[in-house]
């Protein structure tokens, strides 16, 4: 047994907007999730990592409901997502908003169209509002009111995953998933990328969970690390309570950070922020 | 309906305009929030004719969110007022962060106007341009394959006989089932079509002359190559187009191999390869066909109709019907490779493009037998 720390988690927060208790996940005969456990509360923002198959990403398919897991339950915003009424289930599906990998744009609509699409599925907005609010949409995820006009094709990188955060924001959503948010970005585009997690999570109260292997992401905007490994939660915590934790897999993660020369530590930066 | 349940009123203090917001702004209320602050009746409304609020008042509100905020913004713009300018009163301090957070991007909100579309004469237009450089690129494909071609002609240790052995079976042998069965129902419904006629003057014995020419030289190979227009054309232009987005074409490019020689080369082979071969299995299912349906409603026994097929069927029909697959097949292959090649970033490109093989190669086909009837009338075939 890995030591862990989470020792004085309260025991079923009335806050947790994400309760995942006991869940086991198979493929085969390989068990990816063994009875793992995983909480959020209101206004968190955490960082999920893990190695390559330690089931991040599958976990965060079953939270969103997309993939049943073996055993256990997954509660999202206080719905059961795997036994609740197609209609509470839908009413629940309003309330977060997913950022995939590759963005997951519609290719037949352009960006503004991608951004309305939930507008007008899901509200009565009036119609000479919505042209506004899909460019807010867009200025909130840092792109500016002109790339509406935009197919997806024609977007770098950058600009699709602001495009599909622009999507996912849509809605208003309480809380935020994003699959490796930052991945595929050059340094300088990711680090503006954290900072808008950061301002949406600060400014507009969003609760934010994200699958990513960003060691920047963790240290500079993470308030809590949670490190999946062996099927459970190996530690769980602050990037410092993390870092501390005896572990091989945590150590060599954090070691492959230690040994760029002169790294300055956005994480202490950030901290002194935040107190 | 009481107080406390109204979204928006409007007071004045010291001599200024001051809108109260109260209750929940959410974007889900968004219609019934913009009926009461200006639909008729509405505090701005009313108020429209002298002032426009220069201060709102929070301290009534249970949650806004930003596109309420955004609402709240426009709808004063819209009313003359200066959101920049706009005080925010006894706000929560989450309510304030969040209205200050909107209106610090409410500029970049504004609406561009939408590029207008082309009209009907300039839409002409740009689609007849269009086809034309459709065209205009399949002649270069065409060029460029004939050439390829003839390089693995020249020296064939450059041909992948793998890929083309791969793809022999994928576009010739799956085929055979539904091309055996649709020319088999096809034949058994030209015998009767016919059979109904030839009935009438007690020419029973002329519906397998009928059959026999009209099946061999041409609904056999024109059927067949419809099919694989629509089997394998699309097959090949899904194929590659989706290779192209994966970027496994920029890698056999990178690895010094040549996209088409690997890939278009095999292809192109096989489909010329087996369509003669399916045309003749089409030939025999649809012959079959008739002969069984002249023996159950003609009273030609199997016996008597291939007797009469040796009469009735000279070998040039036979041949013409054969000898046009090939042609029928290159360009089945062509505009199918070249369509999956010119697909662009996005995965709609590749449902676009497989239509327009499916398409394209229909036409293709039709318009090259119209061309063959017209040839062989003029020698006399």
């Amino acid at each position: 047994m890995s030591p862990t720390v989470e020792a004085e988690r309260p025991p079923a927060a009335a806050d947790a907007v994400i309760d995942v208790r006991g869940v086991v996940t198979r493929f085969g005969t390989q068990t990816v999730h063994d009875g793992l456990d995983l909480q959020v509360r209101r206004g968190e923002l955490v960082a999920l990592i893990g190695g390559s198959g330690s089931g991040k990403s599958v976990l965060l398919r079953e939270i969103l409901g997309l993939q049943r897991p073996d055993a256990g339950t997954v509660r999202l915003l206080g719905t059961d997502m795997w036994n609740a009424p197609e209609a509470e289930l839908a009413a629940t599906r309003r309330r977060f908003g997913m950022m995939f990998q590759e963005g997951a744009l519609f290719s037949s609509l352009d960006v503004a169209g991608n951004v309305a699409t939930p507008l007008r599925e899901h509200t009565d907005t009036p119609a000479h509002l919505l042209p506004r609010l899909v460019n807010l949409r867009l200025t909130l995820a840092g792109l500016s009111a002109e790339v509406g006009a935009k197919m997806p094709a024609q977007l770098s990188g950058g600009m699709k995953k602001r495009a599909a955060l622009a999507r996912a924001l849509a809605l208003e959503p309480e809380v935020l998933f994003l699959d490796e948010p930052t991945s595929g970005l050059d340094p300088i585009t990711a680090r503006a990328f954290d900072q808008l997690l950061a301002f949406l999570n600060r400014d507009l109260g969003l609760t934010v969970l994200m699958v990513t292997h960003d060691l920047d992401t963790l240290l500079s905007i993470a308030q809590r690390i949670v490190v999946l490994g062996g099927g459970k939660v190996l530690a769980d915590g602050t990037a410092a309570e993390v870092m501390a934790v005896q572990d091989p897999w945590i150590e060599s993660y954090f070691a492959s950070r230690r040994t760029v020369p002169h790294a300055a530590d956005p994480g202490r930066e950030a901290q002194a922020d935040g107190a | 309906m009481a107080d406390a349940q109204r979204s928006c009123w409007i007071d004045e203090h010291d001599g200024q305009v001051v809108l109260h917001l109260g209750g929940a702004w959410r974007l889900s209320g968004l219609s019934e929030l913009s009926r009461q602050l200006c639909g008729p009746g509405a505090p701005l409304q009313a108020v429209a004719s002298h002032a426009v609020p220069t201060a709102v008042d929070g301290s009534q509100l249970t949650a806004i969110d930003t596109a309420a905020a955004l609402l709240l913004l426009d709808t004063l713009a819209e009313a003359g007022g200066d959101p920049q300018a706009l005080t925010l009163r006894h706000f929560d301090a989450r309510h304030e962060r969040i209205v200050e957070v909107v209106r610090g991007r409410f500029a970049g909100t504004a609406v561009q106007r939408r590029r207008r579309p082309l009209p009907l004469l300039g839409q002409l237009g740009k689609a007849t341009a269009d086809l034309g450089a459709l065209l205009l690129g399949h002649v270069e494909f065409f060029g460029r394959t004939l050439f390829e071609l003839a390089q693995v002609a020249v020296r064939p240790t450059r041909l992948r006989v793998h890929e083309l052995f791969a793809q022999l079976g994928q576009v010739g042998v799956n085929a055979i089932p539904v091309v055996a069965l649709v020319t088999f129902l096809i034949g058994v419904v030209m015998a009767y079509m016919l059979g109904l006629q030839a009935e009438k003057y007690g020419a029973n014995i002329f519906v397998v002359d009928g059959v026999a020419l009209g099946m061999t030289r041409e609904f056999s190979p024109l059927i067949v190559a419809t099919i694989m227009a629509g089997r394998s054309g699309a097959a090949f232009t899904a194929q590659l187009g989706t290779m192209k987005l994966t970027e496994e074409i920029d890698a056999i490019r990178t690895l010094g191999l040549s996209a088409p020689q690997v890939l278009v080369v095999p292809r192109v082979l096989a489909l010329v390869l087996t369509l003669p071969l399916l045309v003749f299995v089409g030939n025999v299912a649809g012959l079959a066909g008739a002969m069984l349906m002249s023996d159950l409603t003609l009273d030609i026994t199997p016996a008597t109709f291939m007797e009469r097929l040796h009469v009735a069927l000279a070998p040039r029909h036979y041949l013409i019907g054969l000898g046009k697959s090939p042609v029928f097949a290159l360009f089945i292959a062509i505009i199918g490779c070249r369509m999956g090649l010119s697909v662009s970033r996005d995965t709609r490109s590749i449902g676009i493009n497989t239509t327009s093989t499916v398409v394209q190669g229909i036409v293709a086909v039709i318009l090259l037998d119209a061309i063959f009837a017209v040839i062989f009338q003029e020698l006399n075939l």
